[in-house]
């Protein structure tokens, strides 16, 4: 029997249920979308379609459903007021309820508004705060001494003084005039004129050697100390391998390079040296703490792409 | 007329009970549900003088202890020097005046816990290890803190600990002129009368002093319910409150 199309003698009143009656289906479905309709737009309308009825036991209130924690608030009245809870007026504690609600109020407008997306000082927050969380059991290490040396002896290039030199980086230059061949002879000779005491001057004039304007300070040839990291970002490669192994007063052997063939006398030298645990625990402790810092925050970084969608445009 | 296994007059009595049974568990639930609600909303005056509150939280909260807590701070709440761990025993508390919200508040965010509401405004720095004192002028204020508690510390090395500790060292910032610590930042009382965190003999302090402390509580808050905290600070307060010769205010240990 077709619901649409009844048998009239099912047909009885609407309040006979055991009868199919075509219109009471009808009015009950009309009931139910009705009522669906109605709680769907009253939630669409008052954005308030997930709300829960009631405040939590353990919340003082409720901002669109975030809550506001009791304790939280509870320590917040003490702290404002600089009393006991029991102590304080219904006003203060309604003052600062009120306060509070501004606050969340403004945080949820924050978010709505996606200020992490574009405010750098919310971003950056929002980083060391993360990081303040990782790095929360690392701090609390406190290494002792074996520990240390153990880092120490692993790390033992890291504890190296650098080295110092003065130096004089001499070249005679290779052009049209002055091919290879006699620039080398003119190094050569330059090189045994200087280690057997000739005056610098006079053996750069007499061999026609300029210096090479790699070490410089203020528009002149740098003739003070320079440390090693320094030096060897500024000199030739070729030219910082020789001068390194250089002791003071001695000069090197003849070093061609793209510009010429350069000579190197070395003024004065500071060699590198190991510094002794010693001398350096503490700084082996500031850097295991460092170090352990650094690996929980790769590991937390290379966590977070395991779970990202990242998709990079061809650069 | 009886069908196998059971009558049809079993199967109704089994149904019966069952439902009671059901009934019964449902509204043991809702009771211990509402107690927990009334225990969470209750002002904490309240929730630590209402007889009926306290004893439902004194009820429930050592097992809690015993899974959450006692790993450091020892079954018998004495804490554990090694780890650094404060006696939860006496009245003694390092953050706040041990009222129940500030008991709260430690065990919801915990100290230096990575929770950026934790106390975490300072810690003991390594004075040693950042260069601030010498190792011999470490010992020297070790020697001045030693003679708040001791009668037989070396009086040159007081004399030479003190300005260090006043002024050098900053040893008075966060302890205080007197030693006595500071509940606002969690800074212990040096002077040996509320006991040691991390024992009170001349190499442990210097150890402390040289390379500092930084003693953490966990925050529950991601972890226990709003009851379940609310009955362990009950807990915690109740028995700081039973301890004998409770000491009032302010106070700490080291």
């Amino acid at each position: 029997m077709s619901v649409l199309s009844p048998d009239p003698e099912a047909v009885g009143t609407a309040m006979d249920f055991t009868r199919v009656h075509t219109r009471r289906s009808l009015l009950l479905l009309a009931i139910g979308a009705i009522t669906g309709i109605a709680i769907a737009g009253y939630g669409l309308f008052t954005a308030k379609g997930t709300r829960v009825h009631g405040v939590p036991p353990e919340a003082i209130a409720l901002v669109n459903q975030r809550p506001i924690l009791r304790s939280d608030y509870i320590t917040q009245v003490q702290t404002q007021y600089s009393v006991r809870f029991a102590d304080t007026t219904p006003v203060e504690r309604r003052k600062v309820l009120d306060d509070m609600i501004a606050e969340e109020m403004m945080v949820q407008r924050g978010i709505e508004v996606d200020l992490p997306s574009f405010d750098p000082d919310v971003r950056s927050m929002l980083v060391a705060g993360v990081e303040l969380q990782l790095f929360a059991d690392v701090l609390a290490q406190k290494p002792n001494d074996a520990e240390l040396q153990i880092y120490y002896d692993a790390h033992r290039a890291n504890y190296i003084r650098d080295g110092e030199m003065r130096l004089r980086d001499l070249v005679a230059a290779v052009n049209p005039q002055r091919p290879l061949a006699d620039a080398q002879r003119d190094a050569a000779a330059a090189i045994a004129a200087l280690r057997q005491g000739a005056v610098l001057d006079k053996v750069m004039a007499q061999f026609n050697l300029a210096d090479s304007r790699r070490l410089m300070d203020s528009g002149h040839v740098d003739l003070g100390d320079v440390f090693d990291f320094a030096a060897r970002a500024r000199l030739d490669p070729a030219v910082f391998a020789a001068a390194r192994v250089l002791d003071t007063g001695q000069v090197s052997d003849p070093v061609t390079t793209a510009d010429g063939v350069h000579v190197v006398v070395m003024v004065k030298r500071v060699a590198p040296a190991q510094r002794s645990f010693a001398d350096v625990s503490n700084e082996v402790w500031r850097d295991v703490s460092e170090d352990a810092k650094r690996k929980v925050r790769e590991n937390n970084l290379k966590y977070l792409r395991s779970k990202a969608d990242i998709q990079v445009a061809a650069p | 007329m009886t069908s196998w296994p059971l009558s049809r007059n079993s199967i109704r009595v089994a149904a019966l009970a069952l439902t009671l049974c059901a009934a019964t568990v449902l509204a043991w639930h809702l009771h211990v549900r509402k107690i927990e609600d009334t225990l969470v909303r209750a002002d904490p005056d309240q929730a630590v003088t209402d007889p009926t509150l306290v004893s439902f939280a004194m009820g429930r909260a050592p097992p809690l202890y015993r899974s959450h807590c006692a790993g450091c701070h020892g079954s018998d709440m004495r804490g554990i020097h090694a780890l650094g761990t404060p006696d939860l025993s006496d009245a003694v508390w390092l953050f706040g005046l041990g009222e129940l919200p500030d008991i709260e508040n430690t065990l919801d965010y915990g100290i230096r816990s990575g929770h950026p509401k934790s106390h975490n405004i300072t810690d003991m720095p390594g004075l040693g290890r950042i260069g601030q004192l010498s190792a011999a002028e470490i010992q020297d204020v070790v020697e001045y803190v030693y003679a708040f508690s001791h009668a037989d510390a070396d009086p040159e090395a007081v004399r030479r600990g003190r300005p260090l500790f006043m002024d050098k060292g900053s040893c008075y910032d966060c302890h205080g002129q007197d030693g006595t610590g500071n509940v606002d930042y969690g800074s212990p009382d040096l002077t040996g009368h509320s006991g040691w965190l991390y024992g009170g003999d001349r190499q442990t302090l210097f150890q402390s002093v040289y390379d500092g402390r930084h003693g953490i509580c966990p925050a529950w808050i991601t972890k226990l319910s709003a009851a379940q905290i609310r009955e362990l600070a009950i807990f915690l307060y109740t028995t700081a409150r039973r301890a004998p010769h409770a000491p009032t205010g302010a106070a700490g240990v080291t």
